[in-house]
């Protein structure tokens, strides 16, 4: 925890050494911290089960609906302090979080999947622009409007969710794998389309996602979690340097090169990170 | 053939009524997975206060208006002080919920109004019956359709073409993600029995027109299952052609089996028909199968 993060022109979501406890008795989070700029994209990294995306319904209140909650430390987003608010209160103030694995309201049509994105407020007039908005950025959607979102195809779903979610002006998005299940080059679109709503929209991210590589490339910082505990941060530009992150999130030996498969001993790390 | 037009166009005007009462069990069950058992007793209400209404001098157009208004209020009572509380418990504990509130509201109507039949006086609708072709109609039977047809209408636009009616179906779809989207799961749970007490309300009402006012409409509901069954338990559009394809068959069946049976057949053929849907069709017409591409 040594490094601080770079990025100090203003902080839009701050946690605060949080906890975060299920059913009373499962501790998952143990005191996590994670620092979001205004207007930035920040990676949360992980392997399964590290408690990343608990991170993400811990800010986004989805948390409560699993009977989690957030039993120490404290998020603030705009200065303001939100993990005690109900998720429609969360997302009132402008957090959207898109929950990971797709999940479109099948039964609609893909243009009123968008339409319940625009949900909290917004009449006629400025839902119709929202609507071109998002047409703008997933052109392929346009022609899919009046398809049921269930049988669109998988790309498109998750063009349908992040799009739903624009629907509803985010403040900050809390994008959870969007990359799951998907084919590269359909990835490297949807990345590409994050990438321009980040710029042209100033949507601030936080990122979750397995594709390390991906996600280094994507985001300027990151966290990387292990066990519930943040284990280090830094810039993407020293992490991919990180002989740890290389030998056991990127597979890449010393020199560079890609390690056959052969060699690379999962069990066998250069040091344990918590002792 | 005539006696087959007149008992199916009969059906059909009774199956807007059961159409009615069966896009509210559709409703609950599509929101929140609750099979609402009081739906019978909720038809019973309904009824009894629309009469009391017309008993007091209020017009019938007036008084089924005010009767849509007592039964939102209703509704969101009932989710609030009955099924609220339950949220997060096992189905099958919200059923049982269901069954004690179906006693409860029974109880109540004959603490009120007792158990006498009683029938709307004067009489709403002209006795004199209209011809259609060579089939006659009792002008109850076509008012109740036209009414059960304007208001199933209302409630399609409602779910197609507003934000609330579009987030109802949202939730009943991805719960999660309707919630991470800002909809309050509350509201839309209590809109839902909002709704579907104005829809058991009216479809009461205009069966006390038909047959009189007494505790035994509260079976309605249990005959609306079938049509619920038939249609796929959470399609609307499944429910209303349930509900009109079992009032058709039950007056099919009246008419043609009931002089060979000893009687009743009319109140066992729409479950018989239930049972062989279940066999081959355990969806319904029109029931979710989760969409699953390949």
């Amino acid at each position: 925890m040594a490094l601080e993060n770079p990025d100090t022109h203003g902080i839009i979501l701050k946690l605060n050494n949080i906890e975060v406890m299920y059913h009373e008795v499962i501790l998952v989070l143990k005191g996590v911290s994670i620092d979001v700029p205004h207007g930035g994209i920040v990676a949360l990294l992980g392997a399964n089960g590290a408690g990343k995306s608990t991170t993400l319904k811990a800010i986004s209140g989805l948390l409560k609906h699993e009977d989690g909650e957030v039993t120490d430390g404290s998020i603030e987003f705009m200065g303001e302090r939100i993990h005690h608010l109900s998720a429609e209160e969360i997302a009132k103030r402008g957090i959207f979080q898109i929950i990971e694995g797709r999940r479109v309201f099948e039964h609609l049509t893909v243009e009123e999947n968008l339409r319940v994105g625009a949900h909290l407020g917004g009449n006629g007039s400025a839902i119709k622009e929202r609507l071109e908005m998002v047409y703008h950025y997933f052109p392929r959607l346009v022609e899919r409007r009046n398809v049921l979102a269930g049988f669109v195809s998988g790309g498109e779903q998750q063009m349908t969710v992040i799009g739903r979610a624009l629907m509803a002006q985010p403040k900050l998005m809390l994008l959870d794998e969007p990359s799951m299940g998907l084919a590269p080059l359909l990835i490297k679109e949807i990345f590409d389309i994050i990438t321009q709503l980040n710029k042209q929209e100033r949507i601030p991210l936080l990122l979750v996602e397995q594709n390390v590589k991906l996600a280094l490339t994507v985001a300027p910082y990151a966290y990387v979690l292990e066990n519930g505990r943040l284990v280090m941060h830094d810039t993407s530009e020293k992490l991919k340097e990180n002989p740890d992150i290389r030998d056991f999130y990127l597979g890449l030996s010393d020199i560079g090169e890609r390690k056959s498969f052969r060699q690379v001993k999962h069990y066998k790390r250069r040091k344990r990170w918590l002792t | 053939m005539e006696l087959f037009l007149q008992l199916f166009i009969t059906g059909i005007l009774v199956g807007s009524i059961y159409a009615l009462v069966a896009l509210g069990w559709t409703l609950i069950y599509k929101c929140s997975g609750v099979l609402n058992l009081a739906m019978g007793e909720l038809t019973l209400i309904g009824a009894y206060v629309c009469i009391t209404f017309y008993h007091w001098g209020i017009p019938f157009v007036l008084a089924l208006i005010f009767t849509l208004v007592v039964g939102f209020a209703l509704g969101i009572l009932t989710e609030i002080l009955f099924l609220r509380p339950m949220v997060g418990e096992p189905v099958l504990s919200v059923i049982m919920v269901t069954v004690g509130l179906s006693f409860f509201f029974k109880g109540i109507v004959e603490l009120f109004f007792g158990t006498d039949t009683v029938v709307f006086t004067p009489t709403v609708f002209p006795i004199e019956p209209v011809y259609i072709g060579k089939v006659v109609v009792g002008q109850v039977y076509l008012w109740a359709f036209v009414a059960s047809i304007i208001l199933l209408l209302a409630f399609v636009s409602f779910f197609k073409y507003t934000k609330w009616g579009l987030s109802m179906q949202a939730t009943a779809d991805d719960e999660m993600a309707a919630l991470s989207l800002g909809v309050n799961a509350k509201v839309v749970y209590a809109l839902a029995w909002a709704i579907a007490f104005m829809a058991a309300g009216v479809g009461g009402t205009l069966l006390g027109n038909i047959n009189g006012l007494n505790i035994s409409v509260g079976y309605l509901g249990l005959l609306v299952l079938p049509a619920v069954v038939l249609g796929g338990m959470n399609s609307v559009p499944g429910a209303i052609v349930g509900g009109l394809v079992i009032g058709v068959l039950q007056n099919l069946a009246d008419g043609y089996l009931s002089p060979f049976t000893p009687g009743g057949v009319k109140d066992v053929f729409p479950f018989a028909v239930m049972v062989i849907v279940l066999l081959f069709k355990p969806y319904g017409l029109w029931g979710w199968i989760r969409i699953e591409r390949v």
